[in-house]
């Protein structure tokens, strides 16, 4: 069966959605072997069981798997979908329009010339429920938040990142993909306290997205929070942000789809914002932007469906935003190899390319090997960000070579695009782009053509050992100006040569705690030319996830100080508090983020990021592309 | 007049400020009893409505996630909205609108502070508002005193002195000016301490004993002031900064001779005033009428028993160097008293609120009116008594003080220009405005944004369950080549901008050095 036979086959009136929308469906198959009661439907896991070999991924590799097993497995899922749909759909329209009419008028009094329904049921809802709140401060151990209280009152205000442990985002190590705390909604207190919700929702108040709890127990909360944002703009305005107390609501308008991150992190206003722009655009990359045709046709329309099981997409997305520094700035990073290795597989891409492919990636991880376009084709660091979380993200496209429709938002929000997407080994992956829908087979033949030149030149291998290696190390900055032809890679092979393992741990040992030279902990480089960066590798003292996390968080604050819309970008920038001395140096061809120990000598500090400076561009061969870029276009 | 079309809508600013009472208007088709003020009056009831609506929405909404702080601003794409929740329930509101004129930067929390100040100063001259509202459940006295008081301090933004930024701004608009980016280097909110010797100190003292001693009172607290700056207290802090900001608006010398204050309004004749006044009251026609209906006889009556401290011009200097005001005026109701009284926090007792002035020098005393006999007259004899026992103390010490003092640019630190605050104390010091109007726009705005980050900081500090100290240090190269640096520790606050000023990190934290050694004894030194 091939892919234009299913896009016949399907019932609904918008067709590139729904195509879409069966197709994550599919994929989310995965995800109903493991949440097979979530989806409510035994028959559902059955028929995963038996497809799996024979299907790969969406049921569009033709030939292998029979069509019609194919067929029962997207009608199994779809019709669970539809179920939970028709069960909770109805409901959830009324509950939210009718909420919505009464939070107008609850909070209104007045608002009456606007809108005139409803009794103060839900204002009253939200004011007794602030009132629980506080009552339950001193009896929450059946929501589980005691615990947490416990755990934020053994630590001083300081370290309340711990209370954060929950999400599971601090331990880095521990994260779970997909959605959790599917039980809590609004009235839970442990919902109130998660430190960071996101929300997705349309015009008419439908939840289509929550980071914690049930959408369609959220109905109601949706409801609010879409009031809130169209009477700001019934006054003739646009509703940005909310501060109160730690609390922080940011939101985002695009078109029919509303955007909401309500959080207490610290981060700064534009961080935020900026991360709900990827969310949509992520969401863009799955749908495109042509969903919102759905909406001018029905305004009730109800998304959910389409982006059913996604929630992986989505969450591994916002628990990138607290570790990957691509999110905040707008560049990807690439994963150090030897010259020769890098310009091997480039090669071998663009031998690919030219014969009709619009990108060709090659990452691991999610940093770049090496990348291609076809002539005047160039792929924004966004769209490659939000390419390789949704590929990493989803279990499936691990398991079996797979073609899907996909969009990137940079490029073309309004067209889909089709992705070749092959796993070479555990973390190595590569992504073949093409705007034709039919052309699978000629994908997998380029595939099996670079899968063979790169197990044959050894790339692969190399990729491995990089992984293993690590980049760039702050103990590893050179104090005395080195002999310009020693490379990164040389460096760390010396240094395996030279000190046996063991004594080469002891020796890191010892420098625990003091990071690298001049209290050097850390550093972040952004090219400018190439929209590429990159970060050292986390060394003590910044060995913890919850401390890789805070700097990460400092980092970002910073980027938003300098970058600042009115009056950035500013040149330098200097900033110490409890945690770490911060140097920013930001200039035409690069900017330099340096985290070192608080109590690090100003003078020394700046000495060693202008060592930082010449050791990256001693090394710029290894751990940029060059030369390949279709950016500089 | 210029002043009716700002308040009429012809000219429009979008700026808003409201009170309301979350406990009043909650059953339907009461809601306008929540509002206890509204400026500009004459916006339709509907559209009062929707401020304080969505006001009320948001405190009610970030509560489900913060029931400790409730919301505390609304950032909109044209307007940026302000909450102070003034006293248990009773919030304040300010919308300002983020205009296409350049000028309208602004940094919240100095907008905050406008919103306590007005509060903190209708509270020591009328009591707090809870209470008012106890005492007239309708809500209409204090309806119609809030509506004086407010639109009396509102005149205050509607000029600037030229004193103020004689190099920038002597046009008069007719708009409200409040605090913007070019107020970075000034904290609202705090007072101005006249930095004196030792010799000069100990004058001081024996004369605020002497001037304590007269009253025969022990409760008697006295503020003494130098032109606009503050000598000594024996207020608490929080009444110092009430007194202090309240003379320096309306009692100083240089208020009362030119009828100017340092930080508003050219204002000659109580024209204009009455005009303002006449505009915002009356713009709305019969709304207004219906809504004030409550106490219909607002105009009239109100006019002759509403006491209006911050009425301009209403205070003068007698002839025995006492200053009066008629607005305390007696009325057929003999148990307020015809002298001006105030009140102090943390006590319920009115104060007799006296000021005597002898050249630059201005005292400010209060005595609890139950401790003097005979009201009004024993008043007098107190006065009497300190005319009598003090006035050579006067002349001796405002000598002393004029000899010592180093003028107008006194504080001027050349080449920085900077803003000390001291949170513990309340007190701030900063560059004469006349220096600080040498910096670029670029500069002012870059510090402005500084601040904002400084004051997100401090706010979290706040919330955070373990109170410690921030300290922090950022020093900016702005895009213009000037450094903005903020500095915190232990309660201050230095904030400064060098411009021409060399390009390595090392030189700006030099020049912290240096100046945090030789003014702020080394408080901002590291080490």
């Amino acid at each position: 069966m091939s892919s234009e036979e299913r896009d016949v086959g399907e019932p609904e009136s918008c067709p590139d959605c729904v195509r879409v929308g069966l197709d994550s469906l599919a994929l989310n198959g995965r995800e109903g072997e493991k949440e097979g009661d979530d989806l409510g439907n035994g028959s559902v896991e059955d028929g995963v069981g038996g497809t799996v070999e024979g299907l790969g991924v969406n049921g569009v590799v033709a030939g292998v798997g029979g069509g019609e097993i194919e067929e029962v497995w997207d009608r199994n899922l779809v019709d669970g979908r539809r179920e939970r749909e028709e069960n909770r759909g109805g409901e959830i329209e009324e509950v939210g329009d009718g909420r919505l009419g009464d939070w107008y008028k609850a909070r209104a009094g007045g608002w009456g010339e606007i809108e005139e329904v409803g009794d103060e049921k839900l204002g009253d809802e939200h004011r007794a429920n602030s009132e629980g709140d506080v009552e339950g401060d001193s009896s929450a151990s059946s929501s589980g938040y005691a615990a947490e209280r416990e755990k934020g009152s053994s630590h001083s205000g300081r370290s309340s990142a711990s209370e954060e442990i929950d999400d599971g985002e601090a331990a880095m190590a521990a994260w779970v993909p997909g959605k959790r705390h599917l039980d809590e909604d609004e009235a839970s207190i442990s919902w109130r306290k998660r430190k960071k919700h996101f929300f997705i929702l349309s015009n008419s108040g439908k939840p289509i997205y929550s980071r914690y709890g049930d959408e369609h127990k959220l109905a109601g909360f949706s409801a609010t929070l879409q009031a809130i944002i169209s009477f700001v703009e019934n006054g003739g305005d646009r509703v940005k942000s909310v501060r109160a107390g730690k609390h922080q609501v940011v939101f985002l308008v695009k078109g029919p789809i509303y955007l909401v991150c309500i959080s207490c992190t610290e981060e700064p206003y534009e961080s935020l914002r900026v991360q709900l722009e990827l969310i949509y655009s992520q969401m863009i990359l799955i749908l495109t932007k042509s969903v919102n045709r759905c909406f001018e046709k029905n305004p009730k329309f109800d998304m959910t469906p389409l982006l059913g099981g996604t929630d992986v997409v989505f969450s591994s997305l916002i628990h990138s935003f607290s570790w990957n520094p691509a999110t905040f700035l707008h560049a990807y990073t690439c994963l150090p190899l030897a010259y020769a290795t890098r310009q091997a597989a480039g090669a071998v891409l663009q031998d690919i390319a030219d014969s009709g492919v619009l990108f060709a990636i090659l990452m691991c991880k999610h940093k770049v090997v090496s990348l291609v376009g076809a002539q005047k084709a160039s792929l924004h660091p966004d769209d490659m960000l939000l390419l390789s979380n949704f590929v990493m993200s989803s279990e499936s496209f691990r398991t079996s070579e797979s073609f899907s429709p996909i969009c990137l938002p940079r490029y073309n929000p309004m067209a889909f695009l089709y992705a070749y997407v092959h796993y070479l080994d555990v973390e190595t992956y590569l992504m073949l782009l093409t705007t034709s829908s039919d052309a699978f087979y000629h994908l997998k033949d380029c595939r099996l053509r670079v899968e063979m030149v790169l197990l044959r030149s050894n790339v692969l291998s190399e990729i491995q050992r990089s992984l293993l290696d690590g980049g760039m190390h702050v103990e590893d900055l050179p104090i005395d100006p080195v002999p310009r032809s020693m490379s990164l890679l040389s460096q760390l092979s010396y240094q395996r040569i030279a000190t046996p393992t063991e004594s080469q741990e002891s020796l890191r040992e010892a420098f625990t705690g003091t990071g690298g030279p001049a209290g050097l902990w850390h550093f972040i480089y952004r090219s400018i030319y190439l929209d590429q960066y990159v970060a050292s590798e986390f060394s003590p003292p910044i060995n913890t996830p919850r401390q890789q996390k805070r700097l990460y968080r400092a980092y970002q604050k910073i980027y938003a100080s300098m970058h600042d819309k009115g009056v950035g970008p500013h040149k330098t920038q200097f900033r110490r508090d409890e945690n770490y001395v911060l140097l920013c140096w930001v200039t035409q061809d690069f900017e330099l983020y340096a985290a070192f120990d608080p109590l690090a000598d100003k003078a020394l500090a700046i000495k060693t990021c202008n060592r930082i400076c010449q050791w990256v561009k001693d090394v710029e061969n290894e751990i940029f592309l060059l030369g390949a870029s279709p950016f500089s276009w | 007049m210029g002043l009716t079309s700002a308040a009429n809508g012809g000219g429009d600013d979008g700026f808003r400020l409201c009170i309301f009472d979350l406990r009043r208007g909650l059953s339907e088709g009461q809601e306008l009893d929540k509002i206890l003020f509204f400026y500009p009056a004459d916006l339709p009831f509907s559209t009062q409505l929707s401020v304080i609506g969505l006001s009320e929405g948001l405190i009610t909404f970030t509560r489900i996630f913060s029931p400790d702080a409730a919301c505390e601003e609304i950032e909109a794409e044209c307007h940026s909205h302000v909450f102070y929740e003034a006293e248990p329930d009773i919030w304040m509101v300010m919308v300002v609108e983020k205009s296409k004129e350049k000028e309208a930067i602004w940094r919240l929390d100095a907008l905050r502070k406008v919103l306590k100040e007005v509060h903190s100063l209708f509270v020591m001259f009328h009591g707090s508002l809870r209470s008012l509202l106890m005492k007239d459940p309708s809500g209409g006295s204090l309806r119609s005193q809030l509506f004086l008081f407010i639109t009396d301090y509102l005149s205050a933004f509607q000029k600037r002195s030229p004193l103020d930024y004689c190099c920038w701004d002597f046009l008069v608009s007719k708009k409200l000016h409040l605090p913007s980016f070019r107020d970075s280097l000034k904290e609202r909110g705090t007072i101005q301490m006249l930095t004196i010797g030792r010799e000069a100190a100990l004058e001081v003292q024996s004369l605020v004993r002497l001037v304590e001693s007269c009253t025969g009172s022990t409760s008697c607290h006295s503020l003494l002031m130098f032109q606009d700056l503050l000598v000594s207290t024996t207020f608490s802090p929080d009444d110092t900064v009430g007194l202090f900001v309240y003379a320096v608006q309306r009692l100083i010398p240089r208020v009362l001779s030119t009828g100017l204050s340092s930080w508003s309004y050219l204002r000659k004749g109580s024209a204009s005033s009455a005009s303002f006044l006449g505009s915002a009251a009356g713009g709305g026609g019969p709304l207004t009428e219906q809504f004030y209906g409550s106490y219909d006889s607002f105009p009239e009556e109100s006019r002759t028993s509403q006491i209006r401290p911050l009425q301009h011009e209403k205070w003068s200097k007698g002839k025995d160097g006492f200053l009066v005001n008629d607005s305390w005026r007696p009325e057929n109701d003999n148990s307020v008293p015809s002298s001006p009284t105030i009140f102090l926090q943390k006590s319920d007792e009115r104060m007799y609120f006296s000021i005597y002035q002898y050249k630059n020098l201005t005292l400010i005393f209060t005595v609890p009116i139950s401790s003097i006999p005979n009201g009004e007259q024993g008043l007098s004899n107190v006065k009497q008594l300190i005319l009598e026992n003090a006035s050579l103390k006067f002349s001796k010490v405002e000598e002393k003080l004029t000899k010592g003092w180093g003028g107008e640019n006194a504080y001027h630190v050349s080449g920085y220009r900077y803003l000390l605050v001291d949170g513990d104390r309340n007190n701030s010091r900063a560059s004469p405005p006349t220096k600080v109007a040498t910096l670029s726009k670029e500069s002012l705005l870059a510090l402005n944004k500084l601040r904002k980050e400084v004051d997100l900081e401090k706010s979290r500090v706040r919330w955070e369950a373990a109170r410690y100290d921030k300290d922090l240090e950022i020093s900016i190269r702005a895009k213009n080549n000037a450094w903005v640096i903020a500095r915190t520790t232990r309660g201050k606050e230095l904030y400064m901008v060098l411009e021409n000023a060399n390009e390595t990190v090392l030189y700006a934290s030099d020049a912290v050095e240096k100046f945090s050694n030789r003014y702020c004894n080394g408080v901002f030194s590291l080490d």
